[in-house]
């Protein structure tokens, strides 16, 4: 497998948030704008390419029995010096996201991707897996961010683009409205699955149907 | 792979104890030094932000200084007269503690207030930063700091769907006004 490859499934074939369904919580919670999404999407990439390198670094050193202790310590250790850097550097982030920042330790995407992948692979492709990974993530929360801010609050990053008398439906800017945006982008993430799988499906049948016109 | 060596003896409990210990060791180590590393920069960036957020509460003011004996408690001081005060305010919203940071000047009226924190609902409640309610408050005394239903000159009319709100930023702010006029009636005796 090539690293492109490796990268790129996590960006569609299998999104995080809207394809695998995991780590949802942060994606209701901060997603009400687009600043504080992208920032957690950041946040999450950042912890989750590291998490990948360390462990699959340390890998041969880790006892099987204890492995999820040791990565969990691992996801907090690199979660608090994310923590540290944002209050001191860029306070006002910091202050968006909140418990959110700290909650990234159990986030079942990152243990997942050490587990699945980073445990049993090298750390050059570990790189890549936990950048596709939180790449995909960060993509996510930035489309759910701009559908909610857009049309909530008719702003962009707080900038006004749509009329000032758009007046948005106030539940897209709370909890049920995360609910609803995140279900049909689900949704049309499916629609979209399931024609490219058919696309490759038609593909193999034509492949099948000239090799045998070949024979014949 | 490593994991082929992996023999009876390895994971014996000494072995297992010993590799988390070293784990937690090695990330208190480093959590440590970052620690160590980046609190004086967190440290600057709170005072910053607190001054950041009086400068906004008094434009006109030199310098801010804390007064001694009132904890969080600064005078506004512009050509070596005191033109404000700002006093922490906090009063029980919606969902919970809202805290404020409220301006008042010497003879006890509103200037003007700034949330710190809060966790009120998106869309309603947080309306109470927003400078069409803000601005009510500029110049009031306290007794006039009510919540009203009404479009009002006198008083505060309430945030639409965020009366509870409305009225636990009146109050908060109300009682930070009080704490300056009995402050202030002290000093000049």
């Amino acid at each position: 497998m090539n690293y492109w490859a490796i990268f790129k499934k996590g960006l569609f074939e299998q999104n995080p948030i809207f394809r695998l369904a995991l780590s949802l919580c942060p994606a209701l919670a901060v997603t009400s704008n687009v600043f504080s999404a992208l920032g957690m999407g950041m946040a999450v990439m950042f912890v989750i390419t590291t998490n990948n390198v360390v462990v699959s670094i340390v890998r041969r050193w880790v006892n099987q029995k204890v492995r999820v202790p040791v990565f969990i310590t691992i996801i907090a250790t690199i979660v608090t010096l994310t923590q540290l850097v944002l209050e001191a550097f860029v306070p006002v982030l910091y202050k968006e996201l909140g418990i959110y920042l700290a909650l990234i330790v159990v986030f079942a995407i990152i243990l997942a991707r050490a587990e699945v992948f980073a445990m049993k692979n090298g750390v050059v492709p570990s790189f890549f897996d936990g950048l596709g990974m939180g790449a995909g993530f960060a993509l996510a929360m930035l489309a759910v961010g701009t559908v909610r801010e857009v049309f909530g609050t008719g702003a962009f990053l707080g900038m006004q683009v749509l009329p000032v008398s758009y007046d948005g439906p106030l539940i897209l800017i709370l909890a049920p409205g995360a609910f609803m945006v995140i279900g049909l982008m689900i949704g049309m993430f499916n629609v979209i699955g399931e024609y490219q799988n058919k696309q490759a499906e038609e593909k193999r049948k034509l492949a099948q149907l000239t090799m045998q016109r070949g024979e014949a | 792979m490593a994991h082929d060596a992996h023999k009876e003896q390895d994971s014996s409990m000494l072995k297992i104890a010993m590799n988390l210990a070293i784990t937690c060791f090695i990330a208190g180590a480093i959590i440590a030094g970052t620690y160590s590393f980046t609190e004086p920069a967190a440290v600057n960036q709170r005072v910053k932000l607190k001054n950041d957020a009086m400068k906004e509460l008094v434009k006109d003011a030199d310098s801010f200084q804390a007064i001694q004996g009132k904890a969080d408690w600064y005078k506004a001081v512009k050509d070596g007269k005191v033109i404000a005060y700002v006093v922490p305010a906090e009063s029980k919203g919606y969902g919970g503690a809202i805290k404020m940071l409220a301006a008042v000047t010497p003879d006890a009226k509103t200037i003007d207030y700034k949330v710190l924190s809060h966790n009120e609902t998106p869309g309603l409640g947080d309306g109470m930063s927003k400078p069409k309610f803000r601005n009510q408050f500029g110049g009031k005394v306290a007794d006039e700091l009510v919540v009203v239903k009404t479009p009002t000159d006198n008083n505060i009319q309430a945030l639409t769907g965020a009366t509870i709100t409305s009225r636990a930023v009146t109050k908060g702010i109300k009682e930070a006004v009080e704490a300056v006029s009995e402050y202030t009636a002290n000093l000049k005796e």
